[in-house]
């Protein structure tokens, strides 16, 4: 009997490797190939028998998309919107996800289920209003337009995220130091944000990938190359002028670089949060 | 003898020092309603105010390419419009296939990997961040990746299966209306599994180990485990993921817009594309308006709808 049960679970420990492992490569192989092709010559991605290894490194494609293509611009714009999203989701999601984590209040149910539903609302039936609005008020085609667009899915998910982590701080210390005279304020950004420091940063890492990644808002919300952000610079290169593979796949690299350098430094901690509000929620 | 100097006396200074200000503020009883107001006023400027303009919008002529026709009331001209459109019909069908195909397949996937993750075998913690990974990819680089990869021309995974002799020859994956929503469902289950996985991990954390000592025990199998105790105890944040990947995959035409553009012929459009392509290309916001209103009601009927039963098998 003990045997079959051992025998049983060295089974079950086997097949829980072999399918982590085939998914990991599923997973990992088209990033795998993209960065295999933005090092490949012209003449071994367009072949007529296909070319596993590269028979030549190159980086002539990175060096072409950097210098010929107005990528670096694209690049920038999307650093300012990113940071302005970021900025203000500190600003004002971080006081707000405090207040919902440390006081009960009428309406305070309400008020975070509110910030929950906002996330069902079709992303179109908000651009489109948002572009009328944006033009109005001259933000339209503006880094700050985009970003504070960008606020209306984000926010929300940043306060519900930076709220797990707060609650997950100890309450006591917070206690401590209002007994020895410091009033909620100090405590707020003495004690608890400090506390909660990594989980705020893994908070804004993870608005910020969104920020970064985010293709509709931005299709739709700027128009000229001031303001373009580089999911929508890029795609436009595919459809204007034929985008070379081999331009398109090291353009595709060092976008999500960023991405998986961050990714890779917080992983765990965002994990956590992410999994926190949603299980809460 | 300590707290009779504490607090310090106040000085003219304390009257205009703004954090001191600030500090009194935090303690009276609106302090909660002033942290929430900032985040409050933001989130009914960019997302309630926009989505009632647009809710009103698809009741009024609105097209920015003709403004001749004016912005008149048209009561429910674009809803009658949609009734009669085929177009509407066959994006309504696609956005069930490409919701329940995508969902079964992430959800299937994610439960695997989050099960064999759980087992918290020794050199997983890296396939964990191996695995999670796409789900942080933007949608614009997983789109080409994969478009990439199915090349009808110069695409591994055609040279892959010709090679094992799955396939014949080489097949342009999105150029055939048979096989575009099918592959558009791979790209989109490869990229979203893993939230399945997360969040799935996470509820088993929350599982108490005696539950599966007992039922060893009690001779139970892996499975009958598995269909006995895990799924009932995840019950509500399967329920939950389910809410959330729905609401992402009706709401954002992303991928399918890079990936498809809703052809070949109508065969991958869906609702959230043909209202995006209806604001982007034809200009035509009230019609688009009425199809982002009708997305929105549709979800709400499916949450409700869901809740309520998932709410009912507990019982």
């Amino acid at each position: 009997m003990a045997q079959t049960r051992s025998g049983s679970k060295l089974l079950w420990d086997v097949i829980s490797y072999a399918v982590l492992v085939l998914l990991a490569l599923v997973c990992v192989f088209p990033i795998i190939w993209t960065f295999l092709t933005s090092i490949k010559v012209e003449e071994d991605i367009v072949t007529r028998e296909m070319v596993y290894f590269p028979t030549r490194f190159t980086f002539d494609w990175y060096v072409r998309l950097w210098s010929q293509s107005g990528y670096p611009v694209l690049v920038m714009n999307s650093l300012m919107v990113t940071s302005l999203t970021v900025l203000i989701c500190l600003l004002t999601g971080t006081i707000a996800s405090y207040a919902f984590s440390r006081f009960h209040f009428p309406g305070r149910t309400q008020l975070m289920l509110g910030y929950l539903v906002v996330r069902m609302f079709p992303a179109v039936l908000m651009i489109i209003p948002l572009f009328i609005v944006m033009r109005q008020v001259g933000l339209l085609d503006s880094t700050h337009g985009l970003a504070i667009a960008y606020t209306s899915f984000l926010l929300p998910l940043f306060v519900w995220m930076l709220k797990g982590f707060f609650d997950a701080a100890p309450k006591e210390l917070e206690s401590a130091a209002r007994i020895d005279g410091s009033t909620r304020l100090g405590a707020m950004f003495r004690i608890v944000i400090p506390i909660a420091r990594n989980g705020l940063v893994a908070t804004c890492v993870f608005v910020a990938i969104a920020a970064w990644n985010e293709y509709l808002f931005a299709l739709m919300l700027t128009t000229s190359q001031g303001s373009r952000t580089w999911p929508v610079g890029l795609q436009l290169m595919v459809g204007e002028f034929q985008l070379p593979w081999g331009m398109l796949a090291a353009g595709g690299m060092i976008s999500i670089l960023p991405v998986i350098v961050l990714f890779a430094i917080v992983q765990r901690v965002m994990v956590a949060g992410i999994t926190a509000g949603a299980v809460k929620g | 003898m300590s707290r009779a100097a504490y607090p310090p006396p106040r000085t003219i200074w304390d009257g205009i020092n703004p954090i001191r200000m600030i500090g009194e503020l935090s303690e009276t009883r609106y302090w909660m309603y002033l942290l929430l107001l900032p985040s409050a006023m933001l989130i009914t400027a960019v997302v309630l105010y926009p989505t009632v303009y647009g809710m009103q919008m698809s009741f009024r002529e609105m097209r920015l390419n003709r403004p001749d026709l004016g912005t008149d009331w048209v009561l429910f001209k674009h809803y009658a419009r949609m009734l009669a459109d085929p177009i509407f019909w066959t994006s309504l069908r696609n956005t069930a296939v490409w919701v329940t195909s995508s969902i079964a397949l992430e959800f299937l996937i994610g439960l695997i990997a989050a099960l064999a993750l759980n087992r918290n075998l020794p050199g997983t913690k890296l396939l964990a961040v191996l695995i999670l990974l796409p789900y942080f990819l933007p949608n614009v680089v997983a789109g080409h990746m994969w478009a990439l990869m199915l090349d009808p021309r110069m695409g591994v995974i055609n040279d892959l299966l010709v090679k094992t002799g799955l396939l014949v020859g080489y097949k342009a994956w999105f150029a055939d209306p048979a096989t575009a929503m099918a592959a558009a469902i791979i790209v989109e289950t490869w990229h979203s599994f893993p939230f399945f996985t997360l969040l799935i991990m996470a509820g088993l954390k929350g599982i108490p180990a005696d539950l599966y000592k007992a039922a060893d025990i009690d001779g139970a199998g892996a499975l009958a485990q598995l269909r006995l105790i895990t799924l009932p105890m995840l019950k509500t944040i399967i329920a939950a993921a389910v809410i959330l990947r729905v609401i992402g995959l009706v709401n954002s035409p992303d991928l399918l817009l890079i990936l498809t553009s809703g052809g070949p012929g109508r065969s991958t459009q869906v609702l959230s594309l043909y209202a995006f392509q209806m604001a982007y290309k034809d200009f035509n916001f009230g019609y688009a308006g009425a199809l982002s209103v009708v997305m929105f009601v549709l979800l709400m009927l499916f949450a409700w709808a869901y809740i309520r039963l998932s709410k009912v098998n507990q019982d």
